[in-house]
């Protein structure tokens, strides 16, 4: 049996900010079909790397394949088209929207500039439904017409998932998603990334380590600009380091 | 015979004060040779020179007088941007030091590496909190694996620190008042004038 070659793969990744390193020999490659990690500690380059991956950056050096396409330094729009997506750490939702229609205005088709006023985009009924559709896989359903300002965080950080989603994408990644969710929130939030899987390459970037060992199938850890260690959750929590600290005190739980 | 990874070649850093009379201030020194790729730890008070000696070794500041040469190559003639393709410095941001450049790019020549092979740690936040000290550890050793020359400053402060480098590290220096001194191991660390004052009670665990 042969394995199919990575989806996503990314070589020699430099990046620099005047005379700093910010990224250093970054390789790093995602399987279609899986959940990847990144994490790593404040200030260690992830949301740089995540730039540079998603084209928002454009690397000093090294190659970002994309279904065996040399996509590096590709505007972000591009980007998107080739079917990458991304979230933001900062939600970008639009607050005098409804559900349906933040998921509506991030479609390909209103994306590529149907010049069209947005009364006429609402009356579109393929596009409300394919809206409806995405609203549905991260579990909005129901909430279609409700204000985004008027949802819960939650439901407002599966809504942002919902948009990265609207431009049928076939890898996506998010940036800190579980960032400001209680404890119930992050479970919810581990229950709807597993129901993506299906649908979707993820890769998820996170300094929650408890939230990626649930969930991703191989992290990558990321300090310096560098990646110091990777492997499967239970690879990495074989660690002894991990395994006395706090952390592998609540993994064994 | 190839050239060693580090040579510090009759190293110095003087620090003056005063225009007309000029008046010493501080005062590095630093004469050694590194053949081979090795963990190699660095300790020494606050003020001692330690950051000035990883300065000098990256080629962002100056020497006064001797040269630092990385496999045969005198760092401080290599492109400014192009130093850390031969030696890196990990920082805290509050340690950055900006020097100013001394000749035009122009006039400097390439670096023999196009990745970095002598890496200096200065101060690494270890916490026992989260797991990722595990990981830090277990990349200086994947960098020694790999051929490069890995220094490990740390300022030790608990009993672990001193464990952490009692195992990982082959060799030592010990930065004392601009003066750099070498050990082969801990215990001959622990000969070294001076360390037992710095480490106190951490000295003997």
């Amino acid at each position: 049996m042969t394995e199919s070659p990575p989806l996503f793969v990314a070589e020699h990744l430099h990046k620099r900010f005047g005379d700093q390193v910010v990224l250093e020999d970054i390789n790093l490659s995602f399987n279609a079909g899986s959940i990847s990690g990144i994490m790593g500690p404040n200030g260690a380059g992830k949301s740089t790397c995540f730039n540079v991956l998603t084209g928002m950056y454009r690397p000093d050096g090294g190659s970002v394949f994309f279904d065996g396409e040399d996509v590096t330094g590709l505007a972000p729009e591009r980007i998107v088209e080739k079917g990458i997506s991304r979230s933001f750490q900062i939600m970008n939702l639009f607050d005098e929207f409804t559900a349906l229609e933040n998921i509506m205005v991030a479609t390909n088709r209103v994306r590529h500039g149907l010049h069209r006023p947005f009364w006429d985009l609402r009356a579109d009924s393929e596009i409300s439904h394919k809206a409806a559709e995405v609203l549905a896989m991260v579990g909005l359903t129901g909430l279609e017409n409700s204000l985004a300002s008027d949802m819960s965080y939650g439901q407002r950080r599966a809504l942002e998932i919902a948009v990265s989603l609207a431009t049928e994408p076939r890898i996506v990644f998010l940036d800190e998603p579980t960032q400001g969710l209680g404890a119930d929130g992050r479970a919810n939030l581990a229950d709807l990334i597993g129901t993506l899987q299906e649908k979707f390459t993820l890769v998820i970037i996170e300094h929650d380590m408890q939230f990626l060992f649930r969930l991703a199938n191989r992290i990558s850890v990321i300090h310096w600009g560098q990646i110091i260690a990777e492997g499967t959750p239970d690879e990495l929590k074989a660690n002894e380091w991990v395994r006395t600290s706090e952390l592998g005190k609540m993994t064994t739980c | 015979m190839s050239d060693a990874l580090l040579k510090v070649a009759g190293m110095s850093k003087v620090y003056t004060q005063g225009l007309l009379k000029k008046r010493q201030t501080f005062r590095l020194e630093a004469d050694f040779e590194i053949e081979e790729s090795r963990i190699v730890g660095v300790m020494g008070p606050n003020g001692s020179g330690k950051t000035t000696l990883f300065e000098l070794i990256t080629g962002s500041n100056q020497p006064t007088g001797g040269q630092v040469f990385c496999k045969g190559q005198n760092i401080h003639k290599v492109k400014y941007r192009l130093r850390d393709r031969m030696a890196i410095h990990y920082h805290q941001s509050y340690q950055v030091r900006h020097f100013s450049k001394v000749l035009p790019s122009f006039m400097l020549e390439k670096p023999n590496s196009q990745y970095p092979y002598i890496h200096l740690f200065d101060e690494p936040q270890f916490s026992t909190q989260d797991g990722y000290i595990g990981f830090m550890l277990d990349f200086f050793k994947k960098l020694r694996r790999e051929g490069r020359l890995v220094f490990l400053c740390v300022h030790p402060q608990e009993p672990f620190h001193i464990e952490i480098m009692r195992s990982m590290c082959e060799e030592f220096l010990f930065v004392n008042a601009g003066k750099v001194s070498r050990a082969s191991d801990y215990d001959g660390l622990l000969a070294v004038d001076g360390v037992r004052d710095y480490l106190g009670k951490l000295a003997d665990i």
